[in-house]
């Protein structure tokens, strides 16, 4: 079997359509649409983000798949953290699936995006665990803290506890990811930096530049959800609680506000 | 997956939003372009592109061959807001099917094709 495959190597049924990500900003910027991805103050953001995050949780499953095949030498202790991670993903993915139901949309109504799949290209299993589980994941855990805030405010309490739930494993994961970043580059500095670097990256392409702000910070807008007009925030947000109990710290988050992506490992 | 029956008469959550059906305009212009395109009528497959996207959408249309292929299939379908990328399959009694891929888009009234990209011989994903 392959190593390091690319997106367009991954499984998918014939009806499924898999973007890269420009295409997705053409189709958005000619409707008028800011070309991220779906905004709070959209129609269609609750639709359109979950199914974000859904795609987001099989790459993520898929990943943590790959990183144990395409590192058969690496610890044992890693290869078993990593195929726990692919089973919490798993979790994860069903769990999307029955919350995109739930909010009349289903898995296929959007397209899937391919920037995800494209951070998990790291060839050193250090600079791996840095992009996907304190890059990527440390961006879930953002995207989660807004959204169970959003679902609080609908009084929805089905969103509110299943994104909750998926959280708390989002938080373990970026504390392996540190662990395992450490342990792999221990007594080789220069391995260590390379992983750095590999995360500065993603963090840098998910930063928006600098287009994530503070919760005290971000602006509101008014948006009808489930027949309730609420207040939501015009704007993505930094989870700063959730990712201080996943052991990044204040300078860290203090960074990835200002745009900057660079955030040592603790 | 088995049919459990009315959805609201099962305890537990309900959807609190309903799936966004595509307009049937959509589907017309679909089929439109895609008759166009098995009989090669470049014309109407020209009038329902834009100059921005004429190149490639003939380039897509150049490399079908006319007239070989009798029926077509929508084999895949996503939207990103009120635009909409189509997967579809040409198919000919002693032809290689003819996939490819387009977005469609409305504006005053008229959906015209915003992209195209060949996908034969390729897996399900657009690569870059």
């Amino acid at each position: 079997m392959q190593r390091m495959i690319p997106v367009d190597k991954l499984a998918r049924p014939e009806d499924h359509i898999l973007l890269p990500a420009n295409r997705t900003r053409n189709a958005r910027s000619e409707q008028g649409l800011s070309p991220g991805n779906a905004m709070p103050y959209e129609d269609d953001f609750l639709k359109s983000r979950m199914h974000g995050i859904c795609g987001g949780e099989f790459q993520a499953m898929e990943a943590a798949g790959r990183t144990v095949y395409d590192f058969p030498d690496a610890p044992w202790e890693f290869q078993l953290d990593m195929a726990r991670q692919v089973w919490d993903e798993a979790r994860h993915a069903e769990i999307y699936m029955k919350l995109l139901e739930y909010v009349g949309s289903y898995y296929g109504e959007f397209p899937e995006g391919e920037v995800l799949w494209s951070c998990t290209q790291a060839e050193d299993p250090a600079a791996r665990v840095a992009g996907i589980n304190r890059g990527l994941e440390g961006l879930a855990c953002d995207v989660f803290e807004q959204l169970i805030r959003i679902a609080q405010k609908m009084g929805d309490t089905v969103i509110e506890r299943s994104v909750d739930y998926v959280l708390a494993d989002e938080i373990t994961h970026v504390r392996m990811g540190s662990q395992w970043m450490r342990k792999l580059t221990e007594g080789d500095p220069e391995r260590f930096k390379r992983a750095q670097e590999f995360q500065d990256r993603i963090d840098d392409l998910f930063n928006f530049g600098p287009g994530r702000k503070r919760v005290e910070d971000v602006d509101h807008v008014k948006q009808r959800v489930d027949g309730k007009e609420i207040e939501i925030d015009n704007g993505l947000t930094i989870a700063r609680e959730a990712r201080l109990l996943a052991g990044f710290t204040e300078e860290e988050i203090d960074r990835l506000v200002k745009g900057f992506g660079k955030s040592a490992a603790y | 997956m088995p049919d459990l029956g009315e959805r609201g008469n099962v305890m537990g959550p309900q959807p609190i939003a309903s799936i966004v059906e595509p307009p049937a305009a959509m589907f017309a212009a679909a089929e439109h372009l895609l008759n166009a395109l098995m009989r090669g009528d470049h014309a109407s497959v020209e009038a329902m592109t834009p100059p921005h996207v004429r190149d490639e959408m003939m380039r897509v249309a150049k490399e079908i061959p006319a007239n070989r292929y009798d029926k077509f299939e929508i084999i895949g379908r996503a939207r990103v807001s009120k635009h909409y990328f189509l997967k579809a399959q040409l198919i000919g009694a002693d032809i290689e099917p003819f996939k490819f891929q387009f977005r469609l888009g409305e504006t005053d009234g008229k959906w015209t094709v915003r992209e195209a990209l060949n996908l034969t011989g390729r897996r399900s994903a657009w690569s870059r």
